[in-house]
């Protein structure tokens, strides 16, 4: 009331930032300490005992992966939303121009036939496994244990919609300039019966219903979408330059530095849970056991479809990324 | 050949359901996150969402909105809108920024699980640009009221409130925890996205942007202004799941999600948008009437929308037009009255002037509101401030967990029933029917007064329970935003 005198100090940041003694940043102002459904001790206040609480209890609560102070996270790149608006408009302002100035020097028209059959088999059909990664992002996104770590799963959903977005223009275009193929009429078929893709089609529905969250973000994070990248994005940019497809190469360049971005957050995440507590190693180890075989022989066998394509060189990549995090595999 | 068109393209977006073989279906898509089942999955491919973007489109575009709302917000920071600001205004700023940005925020984790779970290739896509769009909502309106922390600690709220146990923030929180945050993704894109959505946050955003602008709070008003043009296109998400319902036997189930929806939303924006647009925004300032708002933008637009679907206007419409012109007021007078556990000073707003106003465009206002307000007025002109502050618990509803109103004098609206040996109370009839639909989803919800009789505030007083609210924790406990200099016109010196 009236007699109220002011107790409490103004503030410089929010008080939860107000510790840190130095001017938060932009980053820090707008990502941290947002959840309120942070653990056991803070249910729903709606829908307490029904399934989704009991989902949060299973998968997120009692995951093997633990942190005592989850809200702590940081993304090292620090993106906010505007930012990420800033730099993917710039990438697909560059994009789009590759796409128009090679289409006026009429560059699908001039690709080898071995290489159109490439496309076919290999790359137009990987708008399956590329919606499989955004719905995966979704999930990390929607259980995540803190924001700071929500927010990087949203920004790598918007990354694979980017991708899934391109391949899809790239599909109508060769489809147009080639119409007796069967750009845009096949890939369903060939994601779910071609021999060379159902390693990655086994990896990726199991990873999409991996769960509890930790194994979630291990299984994809750090096996399943590496594989991925290093097969679709990095092997594909090498063989496509080889083949004289210089579009496609530039294109996945592109995509690399999203690749490369998600692997930023997953080290620093791993490198954040291990330094906590170093039995996370044991239990992230455990998971890659259990995913790493999978992933290779997915690799191997879709590989086998891309001339000039080096499995064994794709899958040492994919381990030195988890070697040089200090994990086994 | 040039750049290929948007349509040229887009299909292969969102031709992306594939049949599921090294594990099931019903692993991939579970019923509890999924919903409508019995539905193939095929059904869902003719999914078409009404508002297409591409990827490229949205960066561009959103890049730009950015641009537009941060470069206002650096202008008006040296235009020092805090201090030229009216209390009024103040106070309606400070209650949307403690109630608003972290709800947003969880509407983010809401579009990420139709990412994941949406059986629709089409709402997965749209999912994930609501996903960021309710990323922005949240980053941008904390951006904003960052900037008057030092001047001001009651904006610390915008991040702390949902930390605390406060009953506004359990209000909300509970909203959010039972349309967002629990149901399977069909459900839940009926509940948010198309009532919460497209219903009513068109009265927050557009409303007060028209206040806010002509308080001359234009960094507030073009920002939120913003927030909205995202809101009409992810809001959209909903309707094609809507006919999806209508054309495969879910009917019933839509019906009653609209139903209850709709009512608890309208409950909760009584208080966020009602209680500022009739009583804080300045007199000079205010466009409409809290009343006027809901009759232009809800009973036409909504009303159209429900016909346009196939869907029925609520079984409770005929209550539901009464409560348009009284919760609110019931609610003002609650809040005002327990103004120590708020976030925010409140503003009276009940001036002569003002009550003026109010009676015009709440005719009868004076002979039941206004009569609870001379209570009030009466002990404040003549010094008696402790009887202006109520020494029992109030009632909670057990669903909306706001205080139970009513016309003073006339009507209470409390329900009751009987539920597992537990006497459990409600703030109409509707807030009833919806624990009925559905009694193990809302009956371990611990209201405010139930966590006090639990012995859960400790020590039981006013003194605790504010401590527990957050009050003497995250701010001191609030109290009028005039100081009370509007009551001067009303003690007895003044009217001789
Ligand atoms: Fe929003
Ligand atoms: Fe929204």
């Amino acid at each position: 009331m009236s007699e109220n005198v002011a107790t409490l100090k103004p503030l410089k940041t929010w008080s939860h930032l107000a510790k840190n003694r130095r001017r938060p940043s932009e980053y820090e102002i707008v990502s941290t300490n947002l959840l309120w459904n942070m653990s056991e001790n803070t249910p729903p206040e709606a829908g307490q005992g029904l399934a989704m609480d009991e989902w949060h209890h299973k998968y997120r609560y009692g995951s093997p992966l633990t942190h005592s102070d989850w809200d702590g996270f940081r993304d090292p790149d620090s993106l906010v939303y505007r930012t990420y608006n800033i730099i993917q408009d710039g990438q697909e302002t560059y994009v789009e121009n590759l796409c128009d100035e090679y289409s006026s020097l009429e560059h699908d028209a001039g690709l080898a036939p071995e290489w159109l059959e490439a496309l076919e088999a290999f790359y137009t059909p990987a708008r399956y496994p590329l919606n499989i990664c955004m719905m995966n992002a979704g999930y990390g996104a929607a259980f995540a244990r803190s924001s700071t770590i929500v927010n990087t799963w949203v920004y790598q959903a918007a990354d694979s919609l980017r991708h899934l977005s391109r391949l899809a223009y790239r599909t109508a275009e060769l489809k147009k300039n080639h119409p007796s193929r069967r750009f845009g009429d096949s890939e369903r078929e060939v994601w779910e019966h071609s021999p060379a893709w159902q390693g990655f089609r086994e990896l990726f529905e199991k990873s999409l219903v991996a769960y509890d969250v930790g194994e979630h973000f291990v299984a994809f994070n750090l096996v399943a979408k590496v594989a991925f990248d290093e097969t679709l994005v990095a092997e594909f940019a090498r063989c496509a330059r080889i083949a004289g497809d210089d579009l496609a190469a530039l294109i996945s360049d592109s995509h690399m530095r999203d690749v490369e971005r998600s692997r930023r957050w997953s080290r620093a995440l791993v490198e954040y849970c291990v330094e906590d507590d170093p039995a996370n190693k044991d239990v992230i180890n455990g998971w890659l056991e259990k995913w790493v075989p999978l992933a290779e022989r997915s690799v191997s066998e879709l590989l086998l479809i891309l001339p000039g394509a080096d499995a064994t060189a794709a899958n040492a990549r994919a381990r030195k990324f988890r070697n040089d995090l200090g994990l086994d595999r | 050949m040039a750049l290929l068109e948007r349509s040229e393209w887009y299909d292969y977006t969102r031709m992306t359901n594939w049949t599921p073989k090294f594990v099931s279906e019903e692993e991939v898509f579970p019923a509890m996150h999924s919903g409508m089942a019995d539905v193939p999955l095929s059904v869902f491919d003719s999914y078409d969402e009404p508002y297409k973007i591409s990827y490229r489109e949205y960066v561009d575009v959103q890049r730009q909105k950015d641009a537009g709302a941060y470069s206002v917000k650096a202008a008006l920071e040296r235009a020092d809108m805090y201090n030229r600001a009216s209390p009024g205004w103040i106070s309606a700023a400070k209650l949307h920024y403690g109630g608003v940005p972290v709800v947003e925020y969880h509407a983010s984790l809401m579009e990420s699980r139709f990412v994941r779970f949406a059986k629709a290739p089409g709402m997965r896509n749209m999912g994930c640009f609501g996903a960021m769009d309710e990323n922005r909502h949240a980053q941008i309106q904390l951006a904003f009221p960052h900037e008057y922390i030092d001047k001001d600690r009651q904006f610390d709220w915008a991040t702390q409130g949902y930390r605390t146990q406060n009953w506004g923030i359990l209000a909300a929180r509970n909203l959010s925890d039972d349309m967002m945050m629990t149901r399977d993704v069909v459900q839940t894109a009926i509940m948010l996205n198309f009532a919460f959505e497209t219903g009513f946050t068109n009265l927050q955003f557009i409303g007060l942007s028209a206040d806010a602008a002509n308080a001359g709070d234009y960094s507030f008003a073009k920002m939120i202004q913003s927030v909205q043009s995202d809101e009409a296109r992810h809001a959209q998400l909903g309707t094609p799941l809507l006919k999806l319902m209508m054309e495969n036997g879910h009917e019933a189930e839509a019906q009653r999600m609209v139903d209850i929806s709709f009512w608890r939303t309208w409950r909760l924006f009584a208080v966020l948008s009602g209680i500022p647009m009739d009583y804080y925004v300045p007199l000079e300032h205010r466009e409409n009437s809290w009343k006027e708002f809901m009759e232009e933008w809800i009973i036409e637009q909504f009303e159209r929308n429900l016909r346009d679907l196939g869907l029925q206007r609520p079984w409770y419409w005929d209550y539901f037009l009464e409560d348009l012109s009284e919760e609110h007021h019931g609610q003002h007078i609650g809040t005002y009255s327990w103004r120590p556990t708020l976030w925010w000073n409140p503003t009276a707003g009940v001036s002569k002037n003002e009550r003026e106003w109010l009676e015009e465009k709440y005719p009868g206002w004076n002979d039941t509101f206004g009569k609870a307000w001379d209570v009030v007025i009466d002990n404040m002109a003549n010094g008696r401030m402790e009887q202006t502050v109520p020494g029992t618990l109030p009632v909670i509803c057990k669903v909306s967990n706001l205080p139970v109103v009513g016309i003073p004098f006339k009507t209470a609206k409390i329900e009751q029933i009987t539920y597992k040996g537990e006497n459990i109370q409600f703030g109409s009839i509707v807030d009833k029917w919806i624990f009925e639909q559905d009694p193990e989803r809302y009956c371990r919800t611990q209201t405010i007064v139930d966590r006090f009789l639990a012995g859960k505030v400790q020590p039981a007083d006013l003194g605790g329970a504010l401590q527990y609210m957050g009050l003497g924790v995250v701010t001191d406990p609030a109290d009028d935003s005039m100081g009370y200099s509007w009551v001067d016109e009303y003690r007895p010196a003044a009217a001789e």
